[in-house]
């Protein structure tokens, strides 16, 4: 019997003991075909998923050596019929592949005749195709492209993709790295990204997915449209493409509720493309206004299903996605996978925090106990009110103050859900107050003022959800969410996670009520958090120990406070 | 019994030495029970057409195809010279050993010249695949067929050759308008096919041993010779003992649900496609593998039908010996069932032909031929050295020669190799070492075989901060048992993932833990530091659990006089009820309400009962167990093979019911009336293929008997029908009256019995 640091499970899910001697290693060998799925302290958990594999085909690896993976490193012996399984499910990617054909166009081959046949005949598929060329090939139309690779993929035959792309309107783009220079990781990124053609960058957030986008852009030197969640994100894209690149203000395009402008390179907003009106989008010309030759995704894992549609309609077009997850919530992995893309580049979390491009962050729960008459309302309310009235309890507010003063000297977020609660606390700890109806011309302003330390502490809503980059926060407080979305979760973890200047710890506080159900909420984001590998304490609210107290959390950090 | 060649079965049985008699009564042993009396009983029971069908299936293609040559050959009788020249491709000392074989099973008998039986004639339907002759088909095959043949179109020659294949007998196409157009029936016309019933039409032999050319019995029928997959046997051995660990695993996990929740046992029998959805779901596997695990467990013996109304299933109490078995003997156990098993897994959810798709479990998949071919599905791999193994396809192929009049039987096959492979019998076609010990040893030689490949079961878990314990192993039953109180299984294989939660902390407290317990056992079970958050979450579970109380009574007492209460409780004389007060107006006690009733009654209260009405709670009963079976192996349908001492015994007590016979008059062939002897049905089918004359002594309905020399014309349904040269009329002969036949000599005018 061996004696690996790997178990593979029945359920295809395979746990690695981290403080293996030999880990490091077999990472490195079953990341290729392995969502890592947990980090937590002693045991990882990766998954092998039919995606994974396809995955890991579509970036050249064979059956053989992630069975050779499994075997050599696995603790225990590995039923052979799972291996076979997984060899099954990875043999049938690449039996189907798309290639221009120089008299028929798109075309459908198959170096198996009888899934070929399966797949004409599959009701789904059928009407994506033209006519039947050959015994092994079949014309398909040029605009269901994208569509066909969906159907094909939701009934197990992905297909490869090799017909090529566009080069698009060519435009001079450089990087400017006179004062930065590429990360070694970004750099992988981009080259993964590039010999693959389309496909999903996936690096945590703070780990500067943006220079990523741009390294990529300057690669293509081509027309470039970007997708992005909302407006402050375009602006901080638009920044930082001028800071890093050779483009100008002029040369960039913004187009949202706001202006619409469209220049060589120009970013949407998700929301105004799949603005409706009378039924119909009306942005869709957007897509054909230029001969764009690349188009990013930010946020890939938030991208809304209308853009998927649309999507399937650019198939000849580069795509590049970046996200922090591939995790979505409404599943929609598959479509991510054939729309735009297999997983080109994948960095756990630790890796890069351990590389010092991340700030390493602690992770308090402070337990806030309810007085008697906010324990009565809680326990008399209405089903659908009582989250609210347990998160938004007033008996949180010292307990807020009390977090804050221990970090004097730091950039503060206060992350909250509920907006009277904002307004409140924006009140009581006489601090701005960012919000939806904020505009973005203050949020701006304030962002700039938080940015430089005129303010110390900004109370914010769920638009911090969403890419605002504030460099310099290095303690954010969340006293209320959504329900302990992983999704959320992860997002405002990544507002404290930019590396200081000093390389500081970063500070990330939960208040929550205790025995409520902001509790059992608090349960879900800790199991999160503790799943990606971060040190999650819990402390009762009087046990808090101020600044330069003993045993305070931050008080090896800044003894002289 | 002179120099003079036997001229009947049982006068050839009775040449032949005890030795040669042991053989063939080792070979059929199912003549062999009860003892025949004699070597005349002897014959007629292996005449028994069962006994015979039986002894043909064992035989291989080759063999069959010798035994081919005889039932084709144009008299009745081939030398064993003319047999070997008749299939010149097949090795002389080949032809030697199979003419041993079909004779020591008296398949064939004669020495100088082999007779086939007449039971085997009627057994083999289509000898080498050739049809009957053009006379039994009742057709006039044209003089000149070569000739006939020539001019054919050449759509009408292929369906000839087609017939003149493996199987002489084909389905009339089903052609609509003008049936005249295809060949099939255009031969028919032509008289070259005959009809045999409304769809099937029947090729003459004649007709096809003349399609055949020079190889009329067909292609040298030699045991194929598939490629074989050699690989390491540790190779072999380990992935073996990963598929083990695998089902092992499963089949506890599946037990310890159902031990929660039994599943509902169908009228019909079986379990119900929802209680399988129900498995499947749990156990986070597909509604085939689920029934798979069901099935595997029943026939292991750990899972039947129980509980008070005996309408569930329920885990066994062999299943609580077995978790407590290492994990080889647990897999032994399995793997046995499995072998010995006489349901067929793989057809859950197959519909019938009326459409109906079976349930798991139900007892619609029994078919006992099921052990017979999965051991000789394995025993053709247990022949191959080790790690050595077949392809599916090549190991149904060599089955189907091995035992060709069984290939209908083989279906099942590449189902029971795919089951094999999971439970670790097989990997890739090859026998596992504990597969070979199961073949040849049975639980014991398999549990041998795989012990020292399966891990030693660990006894602590690894606690990380999500709260997840992970078992790094098979774990001890007890911790296992433990655990599955406290945690929830998340994922089981290799190791266990157990989470603990809100609701798994709370199901402990409920059955007894106190918070302490709890960090006690964290502490103590876990190698890892317990994280911060686990403490917590027991100790927030356990501040909120207990806030309301629930006890356990027997008994209660009570009444809205509270004084004569404070009485009762103060009276010395009730002190034997163990009385407590619990609340104003209530005093309950632990001990059951007839005992409170007589303390009191005796202490000269007027107590009256009171219905319980949910106020009582009782200890649960413990859980429910199946009686289930006794193990040990099923009794194999060919019945155990008897032992050479008892081989002995019974040649032994043939040879003296045969003296006793040889004793009395020597006629040929006796029988009492009414009891139709397979020797009389010999002799007599045999006179009517030599066209001789024989010898009867008949008795007719009025009860007057008679003796007459017959010319038989035909024997068909228990009448002989035939001429009687001394009366000069043609008449019909209830077989059943016959008393005694014998042959006439040919050249003998005078009516005698022939020699026995």
């Amino acid at each position: 019997m061996s004696d690996g640091p790997l178990i593979v499970q029945s359920d295809k899910t395979l746990l690695l003991e981290v403080d293996h001697p030999l880990a490091r290693e077999c990472r490195a060998s079953i990341a290729p075909f392995a969502e890592l799925e947990r980090s937590p302290e002693h045991v990882h958990t990766y998954r092998v998923t039919p995606l994974a594999l396809w995955n890991a085909r579509a970036a050249g690896h064979d059956a053989e050596q992630v069975v050779d993976a499994l075997v050599r490193f696995s603790r225990y012996p590995v039923p052979h019929a799972l291996l076979v399984d997984i060899a099954d499910t990875m043999d049938r990617y690449g039996r189907l592949t798309l290639a221009n054909n120089p008299i028929h166009g798109l075309v459908l081959t198959s170096t198996d005749r009888a899934v070929l046949e399966e797949v004409v005949r599959s009701k789904k598929v059928a009407p994506m195709l033209g006519a039947r060329i050959d015994g092994d090939s079949v014309v398909v139309h040029p605009s269901e492209r994208g569509r066909l690779k969906q159907a094909l993929l939701k009934i197990g035959w992905p297909a490869e993709d090799l017909a090529g792309y566009v080069d698009g309107q060519a435009h001079p783009i450089f990087l400017d790295q006179e004062d930065w220079t590429l990360r070694d990781y970004q750099q992988q990124a981009v080259d993964g990204f590039w010999a693959g053609g389309s496909g999903v960058v996936v690096l945590p957030c703070g780990a500067g997915k943006t220079l990523v986008g741009a390294a990529a852009m300057a690669e293509a030197k081509a027309t470039t449209l970007i997708l992005v969640t909302n407006t402050v994100s375009g602006r901080q894209w638009k920044r930082e493409l001028i800071a890093r690149t050779t483009l100008t203000e002029e040369e960039i395009g913004e187009y949202s509720g706001e202006r619409k402008e469209i220049r060589p390179v120009t970013i949407a907003t998700y929301q105004v493309i799949t603005t409706r009106r009378k039924g119909e989008y009306r942005h869709l010309d957007l897509f054909d206004a230029q001969d764009w030759g690349l188009i990013v995704y930010d946020e890939v894992h938030l991208l809304p299903a209308p853009i998927f549609r649309l999507t399937a309609d650019l198939q000849s077009r580069r795509r590049l996605g970046l996200t922090a997850t591939l995790v979505r919530e409404d599943g929609r992995e598959d479509d991510v996978f054939s729309l735009i893309g297999p997983k080109r580049y994948d960095a756990p979390w630790k890796d890069i925090e351990a590389q010092g491009y991340i700030a390493p962050a602690e992770c308090v729960e402070v337990r806030v106990a309810l007085d008697d008459e906010e324990r009565m309302t809680y326990a008399v309310a209405e089903p659908e009110e009582r989250y609210r009235i347990a998160a938004t309890a007033h008996s949180k507010l010292p307990v807020i103050r009390r977090v804050l003063e221990r970090h004097p000297e730091e950039q503060k977020l206060v992350i909250g859900a509920y907006l009277d609660q904002l307004e409140e606390l924006g009140a009581a700890l006489d601090a701005p107050v960012i919000q939806g109806s904020t505009t973005n011309k203050e949020r701006e302003r304030l962002f700039d003022a938080f940015r430089s330390g005129e303010i110390k502490t900004l109370v914010v809503s769920k638009v911090a959800n969403f890419s605002i980059d504030l460099p310099e926060a290095a303690v954010a407080v969340q006293v209320s969410g959504t329900f302990g979305s992983r999704q959320e979760e992860a997002q405002r973890l990544g507002r404290v996670l930019r590396p200081k200047a000093d390389g500081r710890q970063a500070h990330f506080y939960t208040v929550v009520s205790r025995d409520t159900l902001d509790s059992e909420y608090a349960a879900h984001r800790q199991r999160f958090l503790a799943e990606q590998g971060y040190a999650y304490t819990i402390v009762d609210a009087a046990d808090l120990a101020g600044p330069g107290e003993v045993n305070g959390p931050d008080w090896v950090d800044e003894p002289a406070d | 019994m002179s120099t003079e060649a036997p001229a009947t079965l049982a006068a050839w049985l009775r040449t032949r030495s005890d030795e040669q008699l042991s053989a063939l009564l080792a070979a059929r042993p199912d003549v062999a029970r009860p003892a025949p009396s004699d070597v005349v009983a002897l014959a007629s029971r292996l005449a028994v057409p069962v006994s015979v069908d039986r002894a043909l299936d064992e035989l291989d293609a080759a063999t069959l195809q010798v035994l081919d040559v005889v039932l084709l050959a144009p008299t009745d009788g081939v030398a064993p010279d003319e047999l070997i020249a008749a299939l010149p491709e097949v090795a002389d000392d080949v032809l030697v050993a199979t003419i041993d074989t079909l004779t020591t099973r008296a398949l064939l008998w004669g020495d100088d010249v082999l007779h086939a039986p007449d039971p085997v004639r009627r057994s083999v339907r289509h000898p080498a695949g050739l049809g009957r002759r053009a006379l039994d088909l009742r057709l006039h095959l044209p003089a000149d067929l070569p000739a006939v043949l020539g001019e054919l179109a050449p759509d009408e020659l292929a369906v000839l050759e087609r017939l003149a294949g493996d199987r002489p007998v084909g389905h009339l196409p089903d052609v609509p308008g003008n049936g005249a157009s295809s060949p099939a029936r255009r031969l028919l016309q032509r008289g070259l096919l005959a009809r045999i019933d409304a769809l099937n039409v029947e090729l003459p032999r004649e007709i096809g041993v003349l399609l055949r050319g020079s190889s009329p019995y067909g292609p040298p029928r030699t045991r194929p010779e598939p490629a074989v997959t050699a690989r390491e046997p540790k190779v072999v051995d380990r992935q073996a003992a990963g598929g083990a660990l695998e089902v092992v695993g499963r089949i506890g996990e599946l037990l310890t649900l159902l031990e929660e929740e039994p599943a509902g046992l169908l009228r019909s029998g079986g379990v119900g496609v929802r209680d399988q959805k129900r498995v499947a779901k749990a156990l986070k596997v597909s509604e085939p593998d689920a029934a798979w695990l069901l099935e595997l467990a029943f026939a292991g013996g750990l899972l039947d039908v129980g509980g008070p109304h005996r309408d569930e299933w329920l885990p066994t109490r062999a299943y609580d010996v077995w978790r407590e078995q290492d994990l080889a003997d647990r897999w032994a156990v399995l793997v046995a069932g499995w072998l010995d098993g006489v349901r067929l897994p793989s057809l859950v959810g197959v519909r019938d032909v009326a459409g109906k798709s079976a349930n798991a479990l139900s007892p619609d998949l029994v078919r006992h031929t099921a052990p017979a071919i999965r051991r000789s599905a394995l025993a053709v791999l247990a022949e191959l050295p080790a790690g050595s193994g077949l392809a599916p396809d090549d190991l149904t192929a060599l089955l189907r020669w091995r035992t060709p009049r069984r290939a209908d039987r083989l279906a099942p096959v590449p189902d029971m190799l795919a089951e094999a492979a999971r439970l670790g019998v097989l990997v890739n076609g090859a026998l596992s070492t504990g597969g070979r010990g199961l073949l040849t040893s049975g639980e014991d030689g398999a549990a041998d075989g795989m012990r020292g490949l399966l891990p030693a079961p660990v006894d602590h878990v690894l606690a990380q901060p999500d709260l997840s314990l992970i078992a790094p192993g098979p774990l001890v039953a007890e911790l296992s048992d433990t655990l599955s109180v406290v945690a929830d299984v998340e994922s089981s294989g290799g190791a266990t993932v157990f989470r603990v939660s809100e609701a798994s902390v709370r199901r402990a407290l409920d059955v007894g833990w106190s918070a302490s317990d709890l960090h006690d056992f964290f502490a103590k079970a876990s190698r890892t530091p317990v994280p911060q958050a686990l403490d917590y979450l027991v100790d927030d579970v356990a501040r909120q659990h207990g806030r309301l109380r629930v006890g356990s009574i027997e008994s209660y007492v009570r009444s809205d006089d509270h004084g004569l209460l404070s009485q009762v409780l103060s009276d010395r004389r009730t002190a034997a009820a163990e009385l407590r007060r619990l609340a104003p107006g209530v005093l309950v006690s632990g001990l059951g309400a007839d005992e409170v009733l007589t303390v009191l009654r005796d202490a000269g209260y007027a107590p009256a009962g009171e219905n319980p009405g949910g106020a009582v709670l009782t200890r649960p009963p413990a859980r429910a167990r199946a009686a289930g079976r006794r193990t040990g192996a099923e009794p194999s349908p060919a019945g155990r093979r008897p032992s050479d001492d008892e081989l002995a015994a019974v040649v032994r007590e043939v040879r003296a019911g045969d003296a006793a016979l040889a004793a009395r008059r020597g006629e040929a062939v006796r029988q009492v009336p009414g009891v139709t002897t397979a020797s009389t049905l010999e002799l007599l089918s045999r006179a009517l293929r030599e066209g001789v004359p024989v010898w009867l002594g008949y008795v007719d309905a009025q009860g007057s008997g008679s003796q007459r020399v017959v010319q038989p014309v035909s024997l068909v349904g228990g009448f002989l029908q035939g001429y009687d040269e001394g009366r000069g009329e043609n008449r019909t002969f209830a077989v059943h009256r016959i008393t005694s036949v014998a042959l006439v000599e040919p050249d003998d005018a005078q009516a005698r019995p022939g020699t026995a």
